[in-house]
């Protein structure tokens, strides 16, 4: 779907929105795999799911799925549900209908961050120093310990490795195939500090982190060079690849910030900044699954969407003051979905 | 309309240190089994330790990490920062937080991780550095390591606990040394880690701004003790007005090299031409400063720097101090 932000309907009126309010705060958001239904995780345990049509009723509170808070949330890669992990240390998928089966189970331990894969069914979860992958057969394996706790992964293009954020750099590791206990000995990418987003390029090439120190790092996993991005006047929490692995865009800039990865690649070049400039410093960035768009999402509550092609942004919801913690695009490209730490859920319909 | 100053939404953290078996996990299970209406989350290394099995109860490692900024102080505790930002995102709030350390870990990361994070610093503030000593072993416990004298240098509150294991003369004698290290913590003395919670949680023991508020004089408490010890206080007074310019160099400087053996640091300020108090704390090179109250009309305007560590150099730091005055 193409968006025209050039229209002057996107400065004039705000784009249709479902806003269901939750009194705990949202601590992330997902599209189902088949795109009808979206999932809010909330800080009182709830899986909160609603259709992506906002015309369509929205479904009626729902019992707790974790003891405390959901930490995360990610679309089933096996179906049209969803996957979550709470600090009562339980990995649960959550059916459409609302039934919740858990998956493990770590007394004691958080379940802090997921990915999921969609072409191998894959899911990837951080427990403490370890990371798991739990596999298409329910197969469950372990990956690590790491130095510390992983503090962010994600699965390569191919859904063969995953990557683990800890301190003083990354870990890559080949998952092998499911059922073998054996594993290849771990790829270390270092780099001082704690880092603490990652995000591997959808070519597969890059894998890059926002640090604790303000700066991002890009790794090129096949020459295991690296590169260093400073500047920054907040630590970076999102990172998000363009569709075509071109841009890195990146949170904590009052604007679209990226970064050029098409030909020689960043190095000694300045990134791209467009769009208007916010309220705050963006707090979420997702790039568009397919086309050349992205949306951000602010500390200040506004949210924007911009084009990296015409330079233009769109203002998709004001500024109330409640930072913007999550942020989804709905696999079509047509819908968004967003949360923020005051317990608003929002579903935005960008067809105009 | 009324006006009414409310208390900041951040959320109070006392961090908990003292040696093994002084009384940390008698002190956390009250906090944790008794009625007093409140509800704190707790911080610990070891989840078995406590008798309690209670969802308020989070398990870290004690992860430091060296910043990579250069400096080599600069360490900082990540599974903290992320348990934090964890704990906020629950819908209950919580009264405070307590952050236990085991009983050999240096307080400095746990307390840095307070200057450093700008999250943890929107939504929470470090409220106290409480360390329980143990009257029996104390003294004994000097000669095993450096551990349990930079825990007392580290307090902003001391529970000198087992009172009832030891007579008078000898808990007189734990107190001296207790104030020859650090004479700004305040003691309470306790038998089982008896004490009214009220007495120790959220009083902002560790903001100098907010202490001098109620208790103007709190930095004339200390008197430097003993010169032979190795962790001490020393203190450094003037009534010529400070050059700020100057100060923050000299001071710059003073944490940039000497960091490392400054455990805490702290001072009001006569700063030229200014119509209020300037107020600093600070651990190893970490530092906060504010304006404080006002002087008023014929106040004798004073300064007082306060260090306490290892190895300071008094003279060398007084004729330091000395230059940035006008």
């Amino acid at each position: 779907m193409k968006l025209d932000l050039g229209n002057p309907a996107w400065r004039n009126t705000l784009p249709s929105t479902r806003s269901v309010v939750s009194d705990a705060p949202v601590a992330a958001c997902a599209f189902s795999r088949d795109g009808a239904t979206v999932g809010f995780g909330l800080g009182d345990g709830q899986v909160r799911l609603l259709p992506t049509d906002i015309k369509q009723p929205a479904s009626a509170v729902a019992e707790p799925v974790h003891k405390g808070a959901v930490l995360s949330l990610i679309g089933d890669p096996l179906g049209d549900g969803f996957v979550s992990g709470g600090d009562d240390g339980r990995l649960v998928r959550v059916a459409l209908g609302g039934g919740a089966t858990e998956i493990a189970h770590q007394k004691g331990k958080w379940i802090d961050k997921l990915a999921g894969h969609r072409a191998t069914g894959a899911i990837a979860a951080s427990v403490g120093k370890m990371a798991l992958v739990v596999d298409k057969a329910g197969d469950v394996r372990e990956f690590g310990p790491h130095q510390s706790s992983v503090a962010a992964l994600d699965f390569s293009k191919d859904g063969s490795r995953i990557a683990a954020a800890h301190y003083d750099g990354i870990t890559v590791w080949s998952i092998g195939p499911s059922g073998t206990a054996v594993t290849l000995p771990p790829r270390r990418f270092a780099w001082r500090g704690s880092h603490v987003a990652l995000k591997w390029s959808t070519d597969g090439k890059f894998i890059a982190t926002g640090t604790q120190e303000n700066d991002i790092h890009v790794w090129r996993i096949a020459q295991a060079t690296d590169m260093r991005m400073q500047g920054y006047p907040a630590k970076v929490k999102s990172l998000s690849w363009s569709a075509d692995a071109r841009w890195l865009y990146t949170a904590s800039q009052p604007v679209f910030t990226a970064w050029p990865f098409a030909g020689k690649g960043p190095e000694g070049k300045p990134p791209l900044q467009f769009g208007e400039e916010g309220a705050g410093l963006l707090t979420v960035v997702a790039a568009h699954p397919t086309a050349e768009y992205v949306a951000g999402g602010y500390d200040s509550g506004e949210l924007q969407v911009g084009d990296i092609k015409t330079r233009r942004s769109a203002v998709l919801k004001m500024a109330n003051g409640a930072a913007i913690t999550c942020l989804a695009w709905s696999p079509d490209g047509a819908s968004i979905a967003a949360g923020n730490d005051t317990g608003d859920m929002l579903v935005i319909d960008l067809r105009r | 309309m009324a006006l009414i100053a409310s208390k900041s939404a951040q959320v109070p953290v006392t961090v908990l240190t003292g040696y093994l078996g002084a009384g940390k996990t008698t002190l956390l299970n009250r906090i944790l089994s008794e009625q007093h209406g409140k509800k704190y989350a707790v911080i610990v290394n070891e989840f078995g330790e406590l008798g309690v099995d209670n969802d308020l109860v989070v398990n870290a490692d004690e992860e430091v990490f060296e910043m990579n900024n250069g400096c080599i102080c600069c360490t900082v505790r990540g599974d903290l920062i992320r348990i934090i930002e964890g704990l906020m995102k629950r819908k209950d709030k919580f009264d405070g937080i307590l952050v236990e350390t085991t009983g050999l870990a240096d307080p400095g990361p746990v307390a840095q991780t307070f200057f450093t994070d700008d999250d943890v610093k929107a939504k929470t503030r470090l409220d106290a550095i409480v360390t329980v000593v143990d009257a029996k072993h104390f003294l004994g416990q000097l000669g095993q390591g450096t551990e349990a004298q930079e825990q007392v240098a580290f307090a902003d509150v001391i529970l000198l606990n087992k009172t009832d294991l030891v007579s008078a003369t000898d808990l007189e004698k734990v107190e001296a040394k207790i104030k020859a290290i650090n004479p700004y913590a305040r003691i309470h003395k306790t038998e089982k880690s008896k004490i009214q919670l009220d007495a120790i949680l959220d009083k902002g023991a560790f903001d100098l701004k907010r202490i001098l508020e109620f208790e103007p004089d709190f930095l004339e408490h200390g008197h430097d003790h003993n010169h032979e010890e190795e962790v001490k206080s020393l203190s450094i007074t003037s009534d010529r007005p400070v050059d700020t310019d100057k100060f923050q160099k000299w001071m710059g400087a003073i944490l940039q090299i000497k960091g490392p053996d400054i455990f805490r640091s702290k001072g009001i300020l006569s700063i030229d031409g200014a119509p209020r108090r300037y107020v600093y704390q600070g651990v190893h090179m970490m530092m906060d400063a504010d304006w404080g109250t006002p002087w008023k009309p014929g106040e004798k305007r004073a300064s007082k720097l306060v260090f306490i560590g290892r190895n300071l150099d008094g003279d060398n730091l007084k004729r330091g101090f000395e230059d940035c005055l006008k």
